[in-house]
């Protein structure tokens, strides 16, 4: 067993962990923070993606011991978030989501974008997207919810 | 208005079976076959770790159940929780391992070892049926399930019919990708003695029977719940042998027992689909006129028939539907549902008619080709006229109403297709080819209890019920015996009964999914909810609501007829009485009713429509693209669809229904495949292999609906969740026929990867430069 | 889908690591983990110890001489997508980071792990034997350094001993050079089934053209490339017999179907570079 100790959610945790646990079992056996999901576990689906470190990884493929004084945050860490709430809404009304399995990751993948790109583009936001799989939605939804989010937060740049 | 549904998933609050977490819980993996055809010789169990390692002896007593329809001369293949004679296919359950996690579970599994004797392999559905082929099933004269002639008109009557196209075509294998995995958790319940099965299922009631028959247990004794699940497609429509075994085994242990199927497991060893051969033969009149069809459908079903339906139904929906949304008069085709050494084949979204879609579509194109014809005239030619409803096709289906001309009018109009026309003529600049194609389609939904009785189903989904409850607030607990995992039947169904009884959609609950809550049911698949469903809600909300009306009337002193439920409150023009004021009397007031009402405002309906042949929807794909000639790269830049599924309750979720059909449309069409070795091995096994389209390879779409109310189905309601994946790999296999209609390219066989397309050109050109 | 047990080292300093590979013959090491785990979790890979590099702050950074720039092996593609050694090769190496995979797995992925596994699809493979690149290899006995043709032995294979670690990446300034790239793949992200990077040749370096998506390591079209080099504005057609000949020989039992999407890539790729450089 290892022991792990790092930042979930603003909270500090201690776990053992075994060598082969990836972060999203720690995340899921050992914390039950069962909101991300495991759709693929080999890195190919994105429906586990959470930040580490601020920036957004596949959580079913990396080592839950490389954690180690870490920052991760999960869709449940986001629930008082202004700006996820403001992305959250507009996957709400834009039909962004219908059995909901991959919608996590993709809230997660969606804040990363708008911080990166302002206001971006729907070519850009597609290619940011490919790798996250809906198996629901076509995707249409979710490319003018996210459009949509940064408009409203980062205003109507014309990138 | 908005989805119900939407809060918990987006705040990461919902629980899908793999969240579930119970005391002491245990992980199963299971040991799969290696080999795609062999006698197993031994399994034996690593040392000092037998108690944790099952076989399907160690699961007795367990009753072999049978899946297909009741036929006398369709064949049984019972599919076993575990293998213990013989395995059939790769990735076939063997044994099954507890660990303390899944990792431990699957290091158990690594250690034992089973000896097989290896047998050759059938992989191809056509080879499977010489006489040279191996036999799956060694009781069986044949490797075929069964073989049937589906025909209507006389064949012979046109064989010698001016214009004669032959073509074979194959539509191949898929998985059905769920992005949610199957998963079952099954525990023993002292206290409710009862069996309780967590399951991410399409139909708990449905699996409930099915898991009593296989554990000989009663009924009464097995709670089925399906919790959040994460997306269907058909691909949790059939009891699988992992939760016949996970469950069997919780009445062995004492502990909890979870298996989530991880997606290497999906992908070899859940339910497949596709996979057909057509061998057909047009006829048509000099002018188009299409008189007729013949030839054969081979459907490599696999090794197995799931319970209950088993593959048959894939083999003649798809034969009947070969006429599709066209006056043609005479068919001829001989069916066959093969054996092979595969994963067995089960619904998927469209089922059966993305297949026979793609055939006569591509058909229909090659007949322009040949009259050099324009394929919009053809089809024009050939579609059922709005005068001619309802109208029977030559496949046996009734065609209810709708305006197939007019769709295709609309499609056209939404494309401009002479500026189209210009752009081809000019060229790309970067060497591409520009296509069109045009795909029309019909989807049966909500058919009743005929159909699925011609269809010899084992279990007839000919009805839905729905109970609806008021509490003394006046709040509503709706619940109902399908199963929604992505569809939004809980906004759906609470906006039906919110309409009848003038109530806010928000007051009510709807409940699913759970065999101990609901009334029976058959789940949500088949395009059937809205309309089956959607009428045992609508039935039971004014059940009730001629209950609260009546004692509204009474307390208001005016007749019954008088009265009306609006903005929560029993109306008249002489005052209204608040609902939630009847709740309350009725529930926990009962001395404020008028004397002689009993007490409680309940009820339970079922609905099963008056048309069992099912309402028709249906529409016009019109896709453009852009195909590279060398590398076979498609690129869809835009895709247009008209669409008619009669009256929309929520018109936005049908939108969401249409899209996400549509792009797994498009998977089937370009990017999806599950190939095997001519040794039976599976060579997409992740999704390193296999490709699922992400959102750069979906285009945005452009819809139009056309509205034709159903005539037999509340509200003129018609399901709708299939349609979007009928068309695309015809609409897409024609646009690509039509970019490379230079070098006369046919593009035959799905998915039209980049590889297939860059061959079909080359191996046209090299034709053409041949002769 | 998960994998079976193996040991854990995660190293503070290089020397600790490397000593932790010369130790045994079964220490693999992982960088960013974004191919090795995926193989891990799948039991098509195993290890018996894994010695995790991520610690190593000092193969993290980037650094430029007049001549050269240095990459350091564990710099992410994600960073070198977000700008990191932008100005070198005119957004060359941005580029190519930018097409790798997802973004999530760029913020993890390292340009030296994606070197030392060697998959014959791999991006950078390809763009650094383009770039006529060097690769720094520390072990115990000390640093040797190797040109990219000889670090990239076979798909899967390169020139890496045991007790050895790939450190960085020295890639030779081009000055203005003119590059194309052109990629084959079944879909975004998805591996390339075919590859191929043009650079234009400049004063200091000749032309290169390297391919990937072979059965083997990345590929430099010798033929190609001397034939750029020597005439610089020469025709399509005799480019195309050179082309046809290295790819040939590059990717020896090569489907049709993979032979037309080479000579497609590496045709588009030095049309792209030339198109840049007028």
């Amino acid at each position: 067993m290892v022991e792990v100790k790092l930042t979930v959610n603003d909270q500090e945790e201690a776990v053992f962990v075994d060598a082969r646990d990836s972060l999203s079992d720690l995340l899921r056996e050992k914390l039950q923070l069962t909101g991300m999901h495991v759709g693929c576990d080999h890195g190919a689906c994105g429906a586990c993606t959470v930040h580490l470190d601020g920036t957004p990884v596949r959580s079913c493929i990396v080592l839950a011991a490389r954690c180690d004084g870490s920052k991760v945050r999960t869709i449940e860490g986001t629930r008082n978030d202004a700006m996820m709430d403001i992305v959250r809404r507009h996957f709400h009304e834009k039909h962004a989501l219908q059995c909901g399995f991959c919608t996590p990751g993709m809230l997660m993948m969606s804040i990363d974008i708008i911080s990166r790109y302002g206001v971006p583009s729907e070519n850009q936001v597609r290619s940011e997207l490919s790798g996250q799989i809906c198996r629901c939605t076509g995707y249409m939804g979710i490319v003018a919810a996210i459009q949509a989010a940064a408009r409203e937060i980062n205003g109507n740049g014309d990138n | 208005m908005l989805r119900k549904e939407d809060r918990r998933h987006l705040a990461g609050a919902s629980t899908f079976v793999a969240d579930l977490r119970l005391p002491r819980m245990r992980d199963i993996a299971f040991v799969r076959s290696p080999a795609a055809h062999g006698c197993i010789v031994s399994i034996e169990k690593p040392t000092g770790r037998e108690n944790s390692v099952f076989t399907l002896e160690d699961l007795q007593p367990l009753n072999p159940i049978s899946g297909g329809p009741e036929i006398a001369t369709f064949r049984n293949a019972t599919y076993p929780p575990l293998a213990d004679e013989k395995v059939l296919f790769v990735g076939q359950t063997i044994a099954m391992c507890i660990g303390t996690n899944r990792a431990s579970a699957e290091d158990l599994a690594a250690d034992v070892i089973v000896e097989i004797d290896e047998l050759a392999a059938v992989v191809d559905a056509i080879d499977a049926l010489t006489d040279e082929a191996p036999l799956l099933h060694e009781d069986w004269p044949d490797n075929s399930f069964i073989d049937a002639t589906i025909t209507e008109g006389d064949i012979a009557a046109v064989r010698d019919a001016p214009v004669k196209i032959r073509r074979q075509l194959k539509m191949n294998r898929q998985a059905t990708n769920p992005l949610e995995t199957r998963g079952v958790v099954a525990y023993q319940d002292h206290r409710l003695d009862e069996l309780v099965v967590y399951s991410s299922t399409q139909g708990p009631h449905v699996m409930r029977h099915g898991l009593a028959l296989a554990l000989g247990l009663p009924e009464h004794k097995i709670r089925v719940v399906a919790p959040d699940v994460g997306g269907g497609f058909g691909g949790k429509n059939r009891l699988m042998p992992e939760e016949i075994a996970v469950a069997a085994l919780a009445m062995k242990v004492d502990h909890p027992v979870r298996w989530i199927e991880d997606r290497n497991e999906h992908l070899v060893a859940s339910i497949q689909a596709r996979e057909h051969h057509y061998d057909l033969t047009l006829y048509s009149t000099a002018e188009g006129r299409v008189l007729g069809i013949e030839g054969s459908v081979h459907v490599d079903a696999g090794a197995f028939a799931l319970w209950p339906s088993g593959p048959f139904m894939e083999t003649g929906m798809a034969a009947r539907n070969l006429p599709g949304s066209y006056t043609i008069e005479h068919l001829h085709i001989r069916t066959h549902t093969v054996a092979t050494n595969k994963a067995p084949i089960g619904p998927y979204r469209g089922v059966a008619r993305p297949g026979a879609c793609f055939a006569i579509e591509r058909m229909i194109d090659e007949l322009a080709d040949e009259l050099g014809c324009c394929p919009v005239e053809i089809r024009r030619r050939n579609l059922v006229q709005p005068t001619m409803m309802p109208y029977r096709t030559a496949g046996g289906l009734r065609l209810d109403n709708g305006d197939y001309p007019k769709a295709l009018a609309h499609a056209l109009e939404m494309i401009d297709l002479p500026k189209l026309r210009e752009r081809q003529r000019k060229g790309e600049p970067d060497g591409r080819k520009l296509g069109v194609g045009f795909a029309v389609y019909t989807e049966q939904s909500g058919h009743g209890t005929l159909e699925w009785v011609k269809r010899k189903s084992r279990v007839v989904p000919g009805f839905e019920s729905a109970t609806i409850r008021m509490l003394p607030d006046g709040t509503i607990n709706l619940l109902v015996g399908i199963q929604s995992h992505g569809q939004g039947l809980e906004t759906s169904l609470s906006q039906i009964a919110a309409q009848e009884l003038g109530v806010d959609p928000s007051s009510i609950l709807v409940r699913h999914g759970d065999t101990g809550l609901s009334p029976q049911g058959f789940g949500t698949f088949a395009s059937r909810s809205i309309v089956f469903s959607g009428g045992a809600v609508a039935k039971a909300s004014r059940a009730l609501a001629t209950k609260i009306k009546a004692i509204g009337a009474q307390l208001l002193q005016v007749p019954a007829a008088d009265v009306t439920l609006r903005d929560g409150a029993v109306q008249s023009s002489s005052g209204q009485i608040p609902i939630a004021d009847i709740a309350r009397a009725a529930n926990i007031r009962p001395e404020l009713l008028p004397a002689g009402t009993a007490p409680g405002l309940e009820a339970t309906e079922t609905y099963e429509p008056p048309e069992s042949g099912g309402v028709f929807s249906y529409g016009v794909h019109a896709v453009t693209l852009l195909s590279h000639p060398v590398t076979g790269v498609t690129e869809i830049i835009d895709y247009v669809i008209v669409e008619d599924c009669g009256t929309l309750i929520n018109p936005m979720i049908v939108d969401g229904q249409i899209i996400g059909g549509v792009a797994q449309g498009i998977g089937t069409a370009l990017y999806e495949e599950l190939p095997y070795d001519e040794n039976g091995q599976p060579t997409a096994t992740t999704y390193g292999d296999y490709m699922i389209p992400c959102a750069p390879e979906i285009p945005n779409f452009r819809i139009k609906h056309m509205v034709t109310p159903a005539e037999s189905t509340e509200f003129g309601v018609k399901g709708m969740g299939e349609g979007g994946a009928i068309a695309p790999p015809a609409a897409i296999a024609n646009a690509l026929n039509d970019a490379h209609r230079d070098c006369k390219a046919k593009f035959l066989v799905t998915p039209m990867t980049p590889r297939r397309v860059s061959d079909t050109v080359a191996d046209a050109l090299a034709r053409e430069n041949a002769e | 889908m998960k994998p079976a047990l193996f040991d854990y080292v995660r190293p503070e300093s290089l020397e600790e690591t490397l000593k932790a590979l010369s130790a045994s013959d079964e220490a693999t090491v992982i960088a960013g983990g974004q191919s090795l785990l995926p193989m891990l979790n799948l039991r098509i890979a195993s290890a018996e110890t894994l010695v995790d590099i991520s610690r190593l702050r000092e193969l993290k950074t980037l650094s430029e001489t007049e001549t050269t720039l240095s990459i350091g092996a564990l710099v992410t593609h994600a960073a070198i997508e977000d700008g990191l050694g932008r100005d070198a090769f005119n957004g060359l190496l941005q580029k190519i980071a930018s097409k790798i995979a997802y973004r999530a797995v760029r913020n993890m992925g390292t340009i030296g792990g994606s070197l030392s596994l060697c998959d014959p699809s791999a991006d950078w493979p390809v763009c650094l034997l383009a770039l006529g690149a060097s690769v720094a290899i520390a072990s115990l006995e000390g640093e040797r350094c190797l040109p990219m043709e000889d670090f990239l032995v076979d798909a899967y294979t390169t020139a890496l001993e045991q007790g050895e670690l790939l450190v960085r990446i020295d890639i030779p300034k081009q000055g203005d050079c003119a590059w194309g790239v052109s990629k084959v793949n079944r879909k975004s992200g998805a591996f390339a089934d075919s590859l191929a990077i043009a650079i234009l040749g400049t004063d200091r370096q000749p032309a290169r053209v390297a391919l990937g998506g072979t059965a083997s390591c990345a590929q430099l079209l010798a033929a190609t490339s001397a034939l750029l080099g020597q005439h610089p504005d020469i025709g399509a057609d005799a480019l195309s017999s050179a082309i046809a000949t290295d790819v040939a020989a590059a990717h020896e039992e090569a489907t049709p179907y993979q032979m037309r999407c080479h000579i497609h890539t590496v045709t588009c790729a030095i049309a792209e570079a030339r198109s840049w450089s007028r």
